[in-house]
């Protein structure tokens, strides 16, 4: 049993920490120009892979490299220094071309 | 005045066209440039440029003509800028801003002999969802040769909500007043506004009949 929790606490912690995707509710995202600019704040992290964000569901998501990750509080502060407020972030094991595609599908 | 305003327009044209893809807002955002260039109904021709180090400051310059319509009293004002975010509120499906700046620059005119300089001051403040935008601005220009102040009210509503890959499509109504002598009464116009990415144009037609002109790049 001790076994199992130890394996379990790994596997979680490695999904913490290689998750495919990163998503964030952001507030105050309506025009392009907003997303421009977090896009392009996003992408200076080296970690990053690509980023998808969406004002319709106020969502921003970033994949990142294999084996790489951005800690939340790096997240919150870079979305914060671009002058919007972060209302979660969560992991996903979803990649961000599902994403997008589910954002295309149902947008 | 080094250069004559159609010089000027036409660097800043050329200046875009090179940048391209490289509310109204004063500072788009984070290390972003700005460049704008706005033809207003033959009244106002104004270029500006701003690099913006933080999302609440942008530094720059510009170069605004004023051509009056009261004896054709001309006015050219070459301007450096600050703008200053003082407040943003970051709702869940809105945004609303407001914006001060203040500037010093170099001016001549018709109506005055040689060079005066030129101080600047104004603010804006601005409400926007992806389907509503209202915006106040008032920007005062003084000098020991004059003074004048352009208050500008805008409101535009999207027909469609807009993400952020989309062609972005809006209405605008807007109401321009020039104090200090350079336009008589409300100077009223309808426009549509079109962006997509960083680019942001403007067209549109005031109630004299006159072609009022924007066209805005963020990169």
């Amino acid at each position: 049993m001790r076994k199992f929790l130890v394996l379990l606490a790994a596997a979680m912690l490695c999904k913490a920490a290689f998750a495919a995707t990163i998503e964030m509710d952001v507030n105050g995202l309506v025009c392009a120009f907003c997303a421009q600019g977090i896009e392009k704040t996003l992408r200076k992290f080296p970690a990053t892979a690509d980023v998808v964000v969406s004002l319709e569901k106020k969502l921003v998501a970033v994949s990142t490299r294999d084996g790489q990750d951005i800690a939340d509080e790096e997240l919150k502060r870079a979305l914060t220094n671009s002058g919007y407020s972060v209302k979660a972030i969560r992991r996903e094991d979803e990649s961000l071309a599902d994403v997008r595609a589910r954002l295309k599908a149902n947008p | 005045m080094l250069y004559s305003f159609p010089v000027r327009a036409m660097t800043a044209l050329l200046i875009l066209a090179l940048n391209v893809p490289a509310a109204a807002k004063p500072i788009a955002f984070a290390n972003g440039t700005t460049i704008m260039a706005e033809y207003g109904a033959g009244s106002m021709e104004e270029v500006q440029a701003f690099y913006a180090p933080w999302y609440w400051l942008s530094l720059g310059a510009g170069s605004l003509r004023l051509d009056s319509d009261e004896m054709h009293r001309t006015r050219d004002i070459d301007y450096l800028r600050a703008n200053y975010l003082v407040r943003r509120w970051n709702l869940e499906d809105a945004q609303a801003n407001v914006f001060v700046w203040g500037g010093l620059g170099m001016a001549s005119g018709s109506d005055f002999r040689g060079h005066t300089i030129d101080r600047e001051a104004g603010f804006q403040a601005d409400y926007e969802t992806r389907r509503v935008y209202a915006s106040v601005m008032s920007d005062l220009h003084e000098s020991s040769a004059y003074s004048h102040r352009i208050d500008t009210l805008q409101l535009g509503f999207a027909p469609y909500a807009h993400d952020y890959t989309d062609l972005a499509t809006w209405f605008v109504l807007q109401a321009r007043t020039y104090t200090g002598r350079l336009h008589r009464g409300v100077e009223s116009a309808a426009l549509i506004r079109l962006f997509k990415g960083g680019a942001w144009i403007e067209a549109g037609v005031t109630n004299d009949g006159k072609p009022q002109l924007m066209a805005m790049f963020n990169f």
